[in-house]
């Protein structure tokens, strides 16, 4: 639909939430427009290729969000995305992000943290976060073989005495062993990937309590 | 033999280094029909016996043409800019020894693909090819360490 271009202000904080290769276009609604019936328009471009391309779910629509997964899916290349907005017969001129490089800028999640104690430690077992999925019946790729030099942060509290330490590791388990007995410990672990700096996402804290020493159970008794 | 060139330089400084400079770079390229690097977006393309030699003339296209086609008025830039071109001729001489052990053979596809690049670099004049050229270091960076660092499969 043919409108006045730059009667609107401009669509602000155009950028690409991206974690484990999902790759979501947000933005912020113009400033003076909060509430209007504002829709909005999205493009993308593929860095080296030689025109803007249109994603049809992400024409004339109000939410002031575009999912580009697909259309970003090639991580090795670079894109850029633009939108505008569109109200009554005025539109802004295009908004457009920066050159967005997944391979680099991608949020690696959190990995799936499991806890099983023992008297005097603690099992972690931690799995390892998946690339985003077409389908989800697709195969399932992990983050570290995208990344084969991914590593954990495994951070770990003591209830107790209050210190915490944190160890990084490159495989998928770790004990904590020389822990006291009936004390509760608070767990959490990161994945991150040396190189150019990227946002983390801290997996949630889980807090577990090591058994009771069995000695002193015996003795009691 | 297909023994890997490792690198063994402070890749997290160089990257700090253009980090801080990548967005400014960037924005200034306006040719975003061209990319100079497109060979490495795509390295499945490029066989493992073929990455040292890529890296060797990549790091001669950056030292004889990008690094002197570039003209820069921001002193933060210049100062990031040559301390990488700084990083580069260290890179270089250890990729000379990989040479002398001839890990670093230089296949005709391995010289095609940069041919690629030069070829790249003339579509565009020499300050906007150069300044594409460094806003595409990322690319690079990504490549040398996937490829030449010790944490690398």
């Amino acid at each position: 639909a043919t409108c006045v271009s730059g009667g609107l202000p401009q669509p602000t904080n155009i950028t690409f939430i991206s974690i484990n290769m999902q790759n979501i276009l947000r933005w912020n609604p113009p400033a003076e427009l909060q509430g209007a019936e504002v829709t909005y328009t999205v493009q993308y471009f593929i860095y080296g290729q030689k025109k803007w391309l249109s994603k049809p779910e992400c024409r004339n629509i109000n939410r002031t969000y575009c999912d580009l997964s697909v259309e970003t899916s090639d991580y090795e290349h670079q894109y850029y995305a633009k939108v505008k907005a569109m109200w009554e017969t005025n539109c802004s001129r295009w908004a457009e992000t920066t050159r967005f490089y997944p391979f680099l800028e991608t949020q690696i999640g959190p990995p799936e943290v499991a806890l099983t104690t023992g008297e005097k430690s603690i099992s972690i077992t931690l799995t390892a976060p998946e690339k985003w999925k077409r389908n989800p019946e697709d195969s399932t790729v992990f983050m570290q073989q995208i990344y084969p030099n991914l590593k954990y942060n495994v951070s770990v509290y003591n209830t107790k005495s209050k210190r915490m330490w944190s160890q990084s590791i490159t495989n998928h388990t770790l004990v904590l062993s020389w822990l006291e007995p009936s004390t509760l410990y608070c767990v959490q672990v990161e994945a991150f990937i040396p190189g150019p700096p990227r946002l983390i996402q801290p997996s949630h804290k889980q807090c577990v309590s090591t058994l009771e020493d069995q000695a002193s159970a015996l003795k009691v008794r | 033999s297909l023994k890997r060139c490792l690198i063994s330089v402070d890749m997290r400084f160089i990257e700090k280094s253009f980090q801080g400079i990548k967005r400014e770079l960037q924005a200034k390229d306006t040719f975003q029909n061209v990319t100079v690097l497109s060979i490495l977006e795509s390295p499945k393309n490029i066989k493992p016996a073929d990455v040292c030699c890529v890296t060797k003339h990549l790091l001669t296209f950056y030292r004889d043409r990008v690094f002197q086609d570039h003209q820069e008025s921001s002193p933060q830039i210049v100062r990031k800019i040559s301390s990488i071109a700084n990083s580069f001729l260290y890179m270089q001489k250890t990729l000379h020894q990989c040479q002398e052990q001839r890990w670093c053979h230089c296949s005709q596809e391995a010289t095609n693909a940069t041919r690629t690049v030069h070829d790249n670099y003339d579509q565009l004049d020499v300050h906007s090819a150069a300044l594409k050229s460094l806003g595409e270091l990322d690319i690079f960076l990504a490549w040398i360490d996937k490829n030449h660092q010790e944490t690398s499969a």
